[in-house]
C-alpha cells in the first residue's frame, strides 16, 4: 500500500498484536526493545501491559491492573536508571510507577477533577536540562505542572478565569527546555484554542485559535530553543508553526495542511530527525511528512518588526493499517524508524519505516 | 403479384453451374438474394425469381456476382454430375412450399450458429485477455511483496542484533539495579560512600554531558557524575497560577458541537427579516422617521407594556408588523399584550405565528420559544382548553427543563384535567 518508489520510505508492518482491551496509549521503554500498552479493560479497570519484541512477535512480560482506566503515560521525566512511568487516568489521578514494584505508586496525586487527557514529561532520560517535571491536561479545563519531589500541589496551574466556562484540554506538550530556567508548555483545547505558557515568567506567552478542536500538539524537540510546533485537529487538518520568530501581534508563522477528512489523532516527530513527523488518523491511516524550511526563516514587516516565514510540508508516504482510528503513536528513541501504534480496533502494531536515512 | 424473371440462361460443368439472370433494370444487393442447399430466390420487388434446383449445391461456397444489370451465379454442385435441367421439373406446389420453408429454416439455423460461434470466440478472447492482465498484476504485486519481505527480514535482523546488544547492557544494569533498589531511600551522601566502596560497575551513559551510549559493553562511567547531576537539579518551581480565557464564539458550543447548518440558517433568516420593508409606503408617508423603524416601534411597545398601556403597545406592534412581518419577537410580545387584554384567540394566533418564525430551533432562540409556548399555553387554559394548554407547557419544559414555574403550572393543569383540584 502507498507509493513504492525506489527511494521513498516504506512503512512495513512488523508485528501485530490483538489485545483484549481498549488501548489508549503505547510507549517504548527507553533503551530497550520493550513497549508498554496502557488502556482500559472491559470491566472498567486500568491496564498496563509490558511487551518485549522477539523476532516477529511480541511477548507479554507483565500485566498490571489498576482500579481506574489509564488514558496516557510518559517516561519523559524519569531518569534512565529508574525508568519510572507517569500515568494519567480517567479519574484525574497522576501516578508515577516503578514497573518492577508496581503495587504502590512512587508518587500519587488526585490532580484533576476529570479525566487527564494528555501527559508529558521533561527533564528526564538524560535529555535537556533543569528539573524533571510532568504536565497534565484535563477535561476540567486546567493544565497543571508537577514536580515529583513536591507532593500534592502542582508547581504551575493554568486554569480558567473565574466565571469563564471551561473548555476541555485535549493535549499538552513541553518545549524550549534548553537550559535550567527556560521551559514552556503548549496546550490545545477542544474549541481550537492553542495556548503557550512560559513557565519561567509564569505568563501566557502566545495564544491562537485554529477553529477545530486540537487533538495533539508537539514540539519537534523539547530540549532546544523552540523551533517548530505541530498542532493537529479535527477534520483532517494540521498546522506547523515556526517558533523561532514571534511577531508582536501576528504571533508565529504557520503552514497548514489538510491530510484527510477524518480527525488527526496524534503527531510524533522522529527522534532522530526533527523535520520528519508522522500523523495518525481517524481513518486508520498513518502519514509520514517532511518539513522544508524556506530560504529565509524571517523577514521584516512594514513597521520593521521581525516576523517568521513558514516553510512547506511534503508527504513522504502514507499507509492505511486499520479501519478504526489510530489513537496513539510512539517512535523508538533507540532504533531509527521503529515505531509502535495503538488503534481502537484493540490492536497494537509495531512498524518499521525504511529508508529514513536517505531523506 | 410479383413479376417473374424468366429470361435466365445457364451452363454447367461437372462440378458447377453457371447461371446468368438479367434484372430488367432493377438494382440488386446481396440482401435480395436468398440461397440454400436446393433453393435459390432473388426478390427485388416487384420482380421475383425462384428456382428449386435439380440437385443440392454447396451454398456456403457458391457465389453471386452482381453487375451490369445482371446477376451471375456460380453454384458448386454437392455431387459432381450433369444435371438434366436447372430446376426440378416435376416439382409440385407442395414440394415447392416444403423446400422453400426448409430452405428458410436452414438458413436461419445457419445464421444462428454463426452468431453463436462468433460470441463464443469473442468470450474466449476476452477471457484470455483478462487472464493475461491478471497474471501481469499478480506478478507486479508479488514483486512488491517480495521487496517488502526482504526489507522486513533485513530490519528484523538488525533489530535482533540491536536487541541483543541492549540485553547485554541490561544484564549489567539489572545486577546494579538490584543493589540500588533498597538504597534509593537512603540519603545521598551515604549512597555515594557505598558506591565508592563497590567496584566500578559499568553504567550506561546517563550524564548530561551527552555521551552517546555505545551499544554492547559500556565504558565505565564515573558514578560521581551521576550524583553530581542530582545535586545540580534546581529546586522545585515556586508554585504559581496563570489565568486563561477562552476564545468566545457567537454560539456557546464549539464548532464541532454546533449544528452549524441550522444556526447559519437562523442567522440568515434574522438578517433577511431585518432587511424587509413591506407594505405600502404611501400609507406610511405621514409617519415620522422613527415610526418607520420596526425596532424603535418594538421598543415603544415594550415600554408601554411595562407601564400597563396594553392597547398602546398593541398599536405599536401592529404598525411594526405592517412594516416588517418577519420579526418573531413582534408577534411574541403582541401575544403577551393580548393575554393581558384577554384577547385569547389573538394571543394564540400571535404565539403560533411567533413559533412559526422561530425555526429552525437553535439554542439562540430558546428563550423566545419557551415564552411563546408558555403564552399560548396560558391562553388555551384560560379558554378552558386544558389539554392543548398542557401540550404547550410540556413543550416549554422540553426546551427548558429546569424552570420551576413552568413545571408547577404544568402540574396544576394536569390536576385540573384529572379534575382533582378546583380551577387554578
Amino acid at each position: 500500500s502507498g507509493a513504492a518508489g525506489p527511494d521513498r520510505p516504506q512503512v512495513v508492518s512488523h508485528v501485530q498484536q490483538a489485545l483484549s482491551y481498549t488501548v489508549f496509549d503505547c510507549k517504548w521503554v527507553p533503551r530497550s526493545a520493550r513497549l508498554l500498552c496502557l488502556g482500559s479493560a472491559a470491566r472498567g479497570t486500568g491496564l498496563v501491559q509490558l511487551y518485549e519484541l522477539h523476532g516477529a512477535r511480541l511477548e507479554l512480560l507483565r500485566e498490571i491492573e489498576k482500579p481506574k482506566p489509564i488514558k496516557c503515560g510518559t517516561f519523559g521525566a524519569t531518569s534512565l536508571q529508574q525508568r519510572y512511568l507517569a500515568t494519567g487516568d480517567f479519574d484525574g489521578n497522576l501516578n508515577i510507577w516503578n514497573l518492577e514494584a508496581p503495587e504502590i505508586p512512587v508518587y500519587s496525586v488526585k490532580g484533576h477533577k476529570e479525566i487527564i487527557n494528555s501527559i508529558d514529561g521533561v527533564g528526564g532520560l538524560g535529555i535537556g536540562e533543569g528539573a524533571p517535571e510532568i504536565v497534565t491536561g484535563s477535561r476540567d479545563g486546567t493544565v497543571k505542572v508537577w514536580d515529583p519531589r513536591q507532593n500534592d500541589t502542582p508547581v504551575a496551574n493554568m486554569e480558567p478565569v473565574q466565571g469563564e466556562s471551561k473548555r476541555d484540554c485535549w493535549t499538552v506538550a513541553f518545549g524550549n527546555a534548553y537550559n535550567q530556567e527556560e521551559r514552556v508548555v503548549c496546550a490545545g483545547y477542544d474549541n481550537g484554542d492553542i495556548k503557550l505558557f512560559d513557565l519561567k515568567t509564569m505568563s501566557l506567552r502566545w495564544e491562537t485559535n485554529i477553529k477545530n478542536g486540537v487533538c495533539s500538539v508537539e514540539f519537534d524537540r523539547k530540549d532546544i530553543n523552540m523551533n517548530k510546533l505541530v498542532a493537529t485537529s479535527l477534520e483532517g487538518k494540521f498546522h506547523v508553526f515556526d517558533m523561532r520568530t514571534q511577531h508582536p501581534t501576528k504571533g508565529f508563522a504557520s503552514v497548514s495542511e489538510k491530510a484527510q477528512k477524518s480527525t488527526i489523532w496524534q503527531v510524533r516527530h522522529l527522534p532522530q530527525n526533527r523535520d520528519i513527523f508522522m500523523t495518525s488518523g481517524g481513518s486508520g491511516s498513518l502519514h509520514l511528512w517532511k518539513y522544508e524550511y524556506p530560504a529565509q526563516r524571517s523577514k521584516k514587516d512594514s513597521e520593521g518588526s521581525e516576523m517568521g516565514v513558514a516553510g512547506s510540508v511534503s508527504l513522504l508516504q502514507n499507509v492505511t493499517l486499520s479501519t478504526q482510528p489510530i489513537s496513539s503513536l510512539d517512535w523508538s528513541p533507540d532504533k531509527k524508524g521503529l515505531c509502535v501504534c495503538g488503534a481502537f480496533d484493540q490492536t497494537v502494531r509495531v512498524l518499521i519505516v525504511t529508508k529514513l536515512n536517505k531523506i | 403479384m410479383p413479376v417473374w424473371l424468366r429470361e435466365h440462361s445457364w451452363r454447367q460443368t461437372l462440378s458447377a453451374v453457371h447461371l446468368s439472370l438479367p434484372l430488367r433494370g432493377a438494382r440488386a444487393t446481396p440482401a435480395n438474394i436468398f440461397c440454400s442447399e436446393q433453393y435459390l430466390k432473388v426478390s427485388i420487388p416487384p420482380f421475383l425469381f425462384e428456382a428449386v434446383l435439380y440437385a443440392p449445391i454447396d451454398d456456403t461456397n457458391s457465389t453471386a456476382k452482381i453487375g451490369n444489370g445482371n446477376i451471375f451465379f456460380t453454384l458448386y454442385k454437392k455431387e459432381p454430375a450433369m444435371w438434366d435441367s436447372l430446376t426440378l421439373a416435376n416439382a409440385d406446389k407442395e414440394k415447392l412450399q416444403y423446400l422453400r420453408e426448409n430452405a428458410v429454416l436452414k438458413a436461419q439455423e445457419k445464421a444462428k450458429e454463426e452468431t453463436e460461434a462468433k460470441k463464443i470466440t469473442k468470450q474466449e478472447h476476452k477471457k484470455y485477455a483478462l487472464e493475461a492482465t491478471m497474471k501481469l498484476e499478480e506478478a507486479e504485486r508479488k514483486r512488491i511483496e517480495d521487496l517488502k519481505e526482504k526489507e522486513r527480514q533485513k530490519v528484523t535482523k538488525e533489530l535482533e542484533l540491536w536487541k541483543n546488544q541492549q540485553k547485554d547492557g541490561d544484564k549489567y544494569k539489572s545486577t546494579q539495579k538490584k543493589g540500588e533498589l533498597h538504597q534509593e531511600i537512603e540519603p545521598l551522601k551515604e549512597r555515594k560512600n557505598e558506591k565508592m566502596n563497590k567496584t566500578m560497575i559499568p553504567n550506561e551513559g546517563t550524564s548530561k554531558t551527552r555521551l552517546k551510549s555505545t551499544k554492547g559493553c559500556h565504558d565505565s562511567c564515573s558514578i560521581f557524575s551521576q550524583n553530581l547531576k542530582e545535586e545540580q537539579l534546581p529546586a522545585p518551581r515556586a508554585a504559581a497560577t496563570i489565568k486563561v480565557n477562552f476564545t468566545p464564539r457567537v454560539f456557546p458550543t464549539a464548532l464541532r458541537e454546533s449544528r452549524v447548518a441550522e444556526e447559519e440558517e437562523w442567522l440568515h433568516k434574522q438578517a433577511e427579516a431585518r432587511r424587509i420593508i413591506n407594505s405600502d409606503l404611501s400609507e406610511l408617508e405621514d409617519l415620522k422617521e422613527e415610526e418607520k423603524n420596526p425596532d424603535w416601534l418594538k421598543d415603544k411597545g415594550n415600554k408601554m407594556f411595562a407601564m400597563g398601556d396594553y392597547l398602546g403597545a398593541v398599536n405599536a406592534y401592529n404598525l411594526a408588523v405592517r412594516l416588517n412581518n418577519k420579526l418573531p419577537l413582534l408577534y411574541l410580545n403582541r401575544a403577551a399584550c393580548h393575554l393581558k387584554l384577554r384577547n385569547l384567540h389573538k394571543a394564540i394566533e400571535d404565539s403560533s405565528k411567533a413559533l412559526e418564525l422561530l425555526t429552525p430551533p437553535v439554542p439562540d432562540n430558546e428563550n423566545a420559544r419557551v415564552k411563546a409556548h408558555v403564552r399560548r399555553g396560558t391562553a388555551f387554559c384560560q379558554l378552558e382548553l386544558y389539554t392543548e394548554g398542557l401540550h404547550d407547557y410540556e413543550a416549554a419544559l422540553k426546551i427548558d427543563p429546569k424552570n420551576k414555574n413552568i413545571e408547577e403550572d404544568a402540574e396544576k393543569i394536569r390536576h385540573l384535567i384529572q379534575g382533582t383540584m378546583q380551577s387554578s
